[in-house]
């Protein structure tokens, strides 16, 4: 699918060095990490297809996310697919799909993340193509009428 | 709770074409639900049944004109629904951030 989510960053290492680091648990939690003082993560992954990874992560106790993913493909150091739901504290949830891919870049790593699926994406879908431009319109004229 | 169930049933009411359809042809005036069906090449069930949803969470509202019901488009909640996404999507731009300092500290 063209319609999704994606965030690409380049990282100064090799891609075995970034999958690598993904993949094991210090980076996971970098990953959900914040530095916010209290900010709460845990990580508990089985990394084998099939397997589970959940992550709890929130501000506080009474303010916890959690994210329950399902390796669906595991190819070092390329790509990981995962297939998630995520759970929010007030027990709003919904699943998608997550796809990382590890491309080389000079001596560095193209990361880019793909999400599919989520209950935005047709929406999105509308905004990217930019034609017809229903929904900017659409808000425009909402707009206008305050 | 209250708040995410609106979400919740707002993406839900933007998730089909047809529905977006109407919200963009209302955006341009209001319209009866003959005007509606006429384009969309639906029947008048199809598209009360499409503007009942859209109904629902504040998208469109009816009102009834003469013979004709006429809808126009209501105070509902796409500003929320937009704003939403953008902060999913800085979510995920951070943890992609702080996990690629995280590798290049450590080298």
């Amino acid at each position: 699918m063209t319609d999704a989510l994606r965030i690409d960053r380049v990282i100064d290492a090799p891609p075995d060095v970034v999958f690598e680091a993904f993949t094991a648990d210090d980076g996971r939690l970098a990953f959900y990490g914040q530095d916010d003082p209290g900010w709460i993560v845990e990580s508990d992954g089985d990394l084998r297809v099939g397997g589970l990874w959940t992550v709890t992560f929130g501000p506080s106790p009474d303010q916890l996310y959690r994210h329950r993913h399902v390796f669906q493909v595991i190819d070092p150091p390329r790509q990981l697919v995962l297939a998630t739901t995520e759970r929010r504290p007030d027990g709003f949830s919904f699943d998608f799909a997550i796809e990382f891919r590890f491309e080389p870049q000079d001596d560095r790593t193209r990361m880019t993340m793909t999400q599919t699926g989520f209950p935005t994406a047709e929406l999105r879908a509308e905004h990217g193509r930019g034609v017809p431009n229903g929904m900017d319109r659409l808000e425009r004229a909402i707009r206008a009428r305050k | 709770m209250h708040h995410n169930q609106t979400l919740d049933r707002t993406f839900f009411a933007l998730s089909d074409s047809t529905r977006r359809s109407i919200l963009e042809r209302l955006g341009g005036g209001p319209a009866t639900i003959g005007e509606l069906a006429e384009p969309f090449g639906l029947t008048l069930n199809g598209v009360k049944k499409h503007v009942g949803i859209l109904e629902e969470v504040d998208l469109v509202v009816t009102a009834k004109v003469g013979r004709a019901r006429e809808c126009r488009l209501g105070p509902g909640q796409l500003e929320d629904a937009t704003g939403w996404i953008d902060a999913y999507r800085r979510t995920w731009e951070r943890r992609l951030d702080r996990f690629g300092a995280y590798v290049e500290q450590r080298r």
